[in-house]
């Protein structure tokens, strides 16, 4: 187990090597590039003192010099350079919001899943009836609700209307820290998400218990006189939970796509609120920093459910 | 082909998508001629306030006075066109990438596919906004490619995976007993024969292609005004000066998940009928 994981995490290097060099690549060749942006920002200096400026951040090298150099920073010192905007240290930026972002995509995932697997098995065990095929129509209706639409719709009508949310932000006025002003102000983003993701988790979940509800060894617990909740629970959806892991690996990047949008529609301060105004501002440290751990983020994410998958089904074996 | 047909036509929940689709499309090519109203005159009188819903605009008007429903069916024209060509792309470049990742086999098919992997660890929503923002060009063609571009990974694995089977079977190695060169096989056998799944994944592309499209323009790095397009009606109805007027955000919203509904629908129906024949 532990070679496996050794393995898959040595495996993540080359890819994290690529994302970064393809990412740097497409802002070094970018249309005005950081020098450009620093050059018109240094209008008033003397051309000398400009180039001289430009050159103490290394922009007038070209992009694969500055990459390389960007890379040795990070091996060697584990920094990610500064941010062009205020100048602090891009690890420290991204580390304050990081918990943020977590902790959004960590409850949205909690609650669509609380959600979605009973609904799914519910809808699996009634099949075709009337609860089936509305709870079914349902979820293709939310699937293709875009997020930050769903987000201004809930925040006009329980923030601006109903005024049981706040509407933006991530705590009120001299409560910073206090976990249930915090809870308050994440439940619209977390609700945002839960309600566009519950379709999809729904339609896997009602498959995979569709799946395991036709395999023979439900007929036996069926024909040894259990209790249909005893079959449904202790026998299917334990087994329908396995593929539900994998999906919950492969489903990452769009969660993580999805969680900067709302951060980004409700203020929340995370990364993605964070990365979409670098973007904005061009404060390409940032962005390089932001892309650089979403995708170790992804990658962790995968990884980690191969490992639940391997834990969960004895039969799969890590060759 | 008939019975595919048929296999389709009993899913009624996908017969229903496909009459949905019907009438969007309709409206795109159809509506914009028979509605007179410009959707980008801008209306001086009504300037800044937005009017409801009334005989002379049926859908109201924006907070610059244009007529909704003229913008709406623009928009139903721009977001299908983003759509449906942005999966076409996608479809190209991942169809080809993965047949020949899979027909190349061994190491070379494998490394093909460590580079899917790599472009899969993008968070590729981010990765779109990123490139988006950097080129700062902002045409049809350039959102087209910078979505197809980088969403045709999921279909290079599919195709691959198609291909690896098909591979193996006999009138594959008919054609190469034949003589048939390795582009014969891989357009003249092996793509025609995963074209369902294919298929499938082309008719929830351009579903998914909408909603990007519609993310973009919220932001302002999509279609730009004054050309509408569903995402950047919502940009517009989003700011301050459109509050207390609900029409501007719900028409977008609802013809986007409508839309949406629909290529699902059909997506979801062409995936049985083509299990049915498998």
């Amino acid at each position: 187990m532990i070679a496996f994981v050794v393995r898959r995490v040595v495996g993540a290097i080359p890819l994290l090597l690529f994302v970064s060099f393809v990412s740097y690549a497409l802002m070094g060749l970018a249309p005005g590039g950081p020098a450009a942006i620093f050059a018109e920002q240094a209008r008033a200096m003397s051309p000398s003192a400009r180039a001289a400026f430009v050159a103490s951040l290394g922009l007038d090298k070209p992009w694969y010099v500055q990459y390389l150099f960007w890379l040795k920073e990070l091996l060697l010192h584990g920094s990610l350079g500064s941010s062009y905007v205020d100048g602090r240290p891009v690890v420290l930026r991204i580390a304050e919001k990081m918990p943020v972002t977590l902790e959004l995509i960590g409850l949205s995932l909690l609650v669509t899943l609380a959600i979605a697997i009973p609904l799914g098995v519910a809808a699996a065990t009634r099949r075709n009836g009337a609860f089936d095929v509305g709870i079914t129509a349902l979820a293709f209706v939310a699937y293709g609700i875009p997020v930050f639409w769903l987000g201004i719709v809930l925040v006009d009508v329980f923030a601006v209307q109903l005024r049981w949310f706040p509407a933006s932000g991530i705590a009120s006025l001299g409560h910073a820290g206090d976990p249930l002003d915090r809870l308050w102000h994440l439940a619209l983003p977390v609700a945002t998400l839960s309600i566009v993701g519950f379709a999809s988790w729904m339609r896997y979940q009602r498959g995979a218990m569709l799946d395991v509800l036709g395999q023979p060894f439900i007929r036996t617990a069926r024909s040894k006189g259990l209790a249909e909740r005893a079959v449904i629970y202790r026998h299917a959806l334990r087994n329908a939970l396995i593929p539900i892991v994998t999906l919950l690996g492969l489903s990452l990047p769009a969660l993580v796509g999805g969680a900067y949008f709302v951060e980004y529609v409700f203020s929340v301060p995370g990364m993605g609120y964070l990365g979409l105004n670098a973007v904005f501002q061009r404060d390409y440290p940032t962005v390089m920093g932001i892309t650089l751990l979403s995708a170790v983020l992804v990658i962790a994410g995968n990884l980690l459910a191969d490992v639940g998958y391997v834990l969960l089904d004895p039969r799969v074996r890590y060759e | 082909m008939i019975a595919f047909l048929r296999r389709f036509a009993r899913e009624r929940p996908a017969v229903g998508g496909l009459v949905l689709l019907a009438l969007i499309v309709a409206a795109a090519l159809i509506g914009p001629l028979l509605w007179a109203h410009s959707p980008t005159a801008i209306d001086h009188a009504d300037l800044g306030a937005p009017l409801p819903p009334s005989a002379a605009h049926p859908l109201g008007t924006d907070v610059l006075g244009r007529d909704q429903l003229a913008r709406a069916l623009q928009g139903a024209r721009v977001s299908l066109t983003v759509g449906v060509t942005a999966m076409l792309v996608a479809i190209v470049v991942g169809s080809l990438y993965g047949a020949i990742a899979g027909f190349a086999g061994g190491r070379s098919g494998g490394l093909m596919m460590r580079f899917v992997d790599a472009m899969l660890s993008f968070p590729t929503f981010f990765l779109i906004i990123t490139v988006e923002a950097l080129t700062n060009r902002f045409s049809l063609l350039v959102i087209v490619l910078v979505i197809g571009l980088l969403s045709w990974m999921g279909v290079a694995r599919l195709v691959r995976g198609e291909v690896l089977t098909l591979r193996e079977r006999e009138f594959v190695e008919a054609a190469r007993a034949i003589g048939a060169s390795p582009a014969r096989i891989v357009l003249r056998h092996l793509l025609p024969n995963s074209l369902g799944p294919i298929v499938v994944a082309g008719a929830l592309a351009i579903g998914d292609n909408i909603l990007v499209e519609a993310g973009l323009s919220y932001l302002g790095l999509g279609v730009q005004v004054p050309t509408a397009s569903w995402g950047n009606m919502l940009q517009d109805a989003l700011g301050p000066t459109a509050i207390g007027a609900p029409w501007l955000v719900a028409v977008p919203g609802a013809l986007i998940i409508l839309t949406l509904l629909g290529f699902n629908l059909v997506g979801d129906g062409l995936r049985v009928a083509f299990e049915g024949s498998a």
